[in-house]
């Protein structure tokens, strides 16, 4: 998929911005502040209609103003041409409009155009809790899977109501029992499918993530990564191609058995939103024995392996963004990542605060690079010319 | 952005409670109104305050009518050995449009809900076990409830409730609506519908 255009309408510190995008590698370059990220993020927000940098749509809006809007042209595969925005107005909220009819649900969005990002944020991936990882998987799979993303959806109300019974009721449990089973039934069947999707992706998964980190390291150490439920016994359920059947009987035992634990903490302990994804290095679990430089480099390897599965697993190629991620690299591994860029054949967008960061690449003339410099809220294409960049 | 009249700033707040409104959509409704000449407005004022007035609820199936019992519930073409559960009026009347159900209606006036603090007693579950009891004839109930997570539930709580009582409990299908073309159905929906297919 390309993001051919894209127009952004006070939208944090742009005012308007209209921008023309290269087919492949985009580059934008700029002092800290001066808007770089909020493009990207714009971006992101036609693809997943959210940002990725803030948790309410309210903070997007730039100050004085009581509304945005962000508007964007795609190309593709399945469908050749197509548009989409959002727009946020205070009090009447958000509106996903594709080719100018209103989606009817947020969801429905997603997995129209693929996005992978790279961020800051990344390092949370491999140091910090299970929820970081569990959002990592459940986003990646939403975008290949509308169905999952109904399931998971579903499955998270069912907890919440689940939840609200044990608070309700946990003082009476010959009511609390009558009152769990329409929801438990729900629960366990909703649950397996996602756990078995979980665990048959991951299996797929742990190839591509393999090839990424070679390419970005060449140390021949090997990841890998294991799915640990809390559902279903057994160190890993990716060894096996493990269908929901097989889940849910010992899922609802699972769930009974801990009824009176969810009793006196009000909450469900048991089911897929507990789950946890491992990662290991050369079979050492990377979260106990791994150096600062080999997490990043992992974090790093799991989005290029997300990029590549999805560039075998969808009919669309994905849009890539990296914020900022020379900043924590070295020249070479620098070298080696916009080499991986240029040799894929997908369109991808990259900040750098310092254009010399990557000036070994700046520096060719590659047709396929093009590079944008903002500053002072004016965003400019720089050109290439005999005598150096022009604008 | 408050508005300058404390009357209009009235109306803007009651019409913004409404399902599907926001502010913005509420202050062109009045402004809108302002406009109409008062015949007009005040024929909607009228059919709002008589809507309150005067619909009550069937003593039977609790669907909304002028009269009581319901034209459905006082026909003698019914058949009143089938019962379809519904959650609100308004499924009756998407139900009653097929002309192809010849049984009664019973309204639950809602679905389980413990976030909303909805339980089986706050919707007419309890009516419906009655209604099973006291040799209406009853027979077989047709589960006609949302396909979500709170519909589920609600179908769940009444099987197992109504089952010990001798009565056959079915539930439509869901799937993709007839005469819906493809490209408007969800994608979920879709996903659904190619994993339950059949031999042509
Ligand atoms: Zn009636």
């Amino acid at each position: 998929m390309i993001n051919t255009n894209i127009s952004l309408t006070n939208f944090r510190n742009h005012e308007h911005t209209d921008t023309v995008w290269g087919t492949h590698v985009n580059i934008i370059t700029g002092p800290n502040g001066a808007g770089k990220t909020n493009l990207l993020d714009a971006i992101h927000y036609l693809c997943m209609g959210r940002s990725f940098t803030s948790s309410s749509d309210l903070y997007v809006v730039k100050q004085g103003h009581s509304g945005f809007l962000v508007k964007g042209s795609f190309t593709g595969n399945i469908r050749s041409h197509f548009e989409i925005s959002c727009s946020y107005e205070r009090g009447d909220g958000k509106n996903l409009r594709v080719n100018d009819s209103p989606l009817e649900r947020h969801a429905d969005l997603i997995g129209l155009v693929p996005v992978v990002l790279v961020s800051p944020d990344d390092k949370k991936l491999t140091g910090e809790g299970p929820a970081e990882r569990r959002s990592f998987l459940d986003s990646m799979i939403s975008q290949t899977s509308p169905a999952y993303l109904d399931d998971l959806i579903r499955y998270r109300k069912i907890v919440r109501q689940r939840n609200k019974l044990l608070t309700d009721l946990g003082h009476q449990p010959d009511r609390l029992e009558q009152m769990l089973e329409p929801w438990d039934l729900q629960l366990v069947e909703t649950g397996s499918r996602i756990v078995a999707k979980r665990a048959s992706v991951v299996r797929k998964f742990r190839d591509y993530m393999e090839q990424a980190h070679e390419q970005l390291t060449g140390s021949g150490m090997r990841p890998s990564m294991t799915y640990k439920s809390n559902c279903i016994d057994g160190p890993d359920l990716t060894g096996d191609n493990i269908a929901d059947g097989d889940i849910r009987p010992a899922y609802s035992q699972e769930l009974a058995a801990s009824v009176k634990k969810d009793c006196e903490r009000r909450l469900t302990v048991i089911g897929p939103h507990r789950d946890d994804l491992v990662f290991f290095l050369d079979d050492m679990e990377l979260r106990k024995f791994g150096s600062q430089g080999q997490h990043r480099i992992y974090a790093l390897a799991l989005k290029m392996a997300q990029l590549y599965y999805y560039t075998d697993a969808l009919e669309d190629l994905p849009v890539f963004l990296l914020d900022d991620v020379f900043g924590d690299l070295d020249a070479r591994k620098t070298d080696t990542v916009m080499n991986m860029l240029l040799q894929h054949p997908g369109q991808s967008f990259i900040t750098a605060a310092h254009p010399d960061k990557i000036s070994g690449f700046t520096g060719i003339d590659d047709q396929r690079i093009f590079e944008y410099h903002i500053e002072d809220g004016v965003m400019q294409q720089l050109i290439r010319g005999d005598d150096g960049l022009s604008t | 952005m408050q508005l300058i009249s404390e009357t209009l700033e009235q109306a803007v707040e009651q019409l913004a409670r409404l399902p599907g409104m926001g502010r913005k959509s509420a202050q062109r409704i009045a402004m809108h109104l302002l406009k109409q000449d008062n015949e007009q407005v005040f024929r909607l004022s009228k059919a709002i305050s008589d809507l309150k007035k005067n619909i009550q609820y069937c003593s039977t199936c609790f669907n909304i009518t002028d009269k009581d019992p319901c034209p459905v519930c006082s026909s003698p073409k019914r058949n009143t050995g089938v019962v379809c559960v519904v959650e609100e009026p308004k499924d009756v009347y998407v139900i009653e449009r097929t002309k192809e159900f010849t049984g009664r209606y019973h309204v639950l006036g809602g679905v389980i809900s413990p976030l909303q603090d909805v339980g089986p007693n706050e919707i007419r579950i309890n009516e419906l076990v009655q209604r099973i009891r006291n040799g209406e004839g009853i027979s077989e109930l047709i589960l006609a409830l949302n396909p979500d997570a709170e519909g589920e539930a609600t179908g769940y709580y009444i099987n197992k409730l109504v089952g010990p009582l001798g009565v056959n409990v079915t539930r439509i299908a869901h799937g993709i609506p007839m005469g819906t073309e493809l490209e408007f159905i969800d994608d979920a929906t879709l996903t659904r519908a190619f994993a339950g297919r059949r031999t042509f």
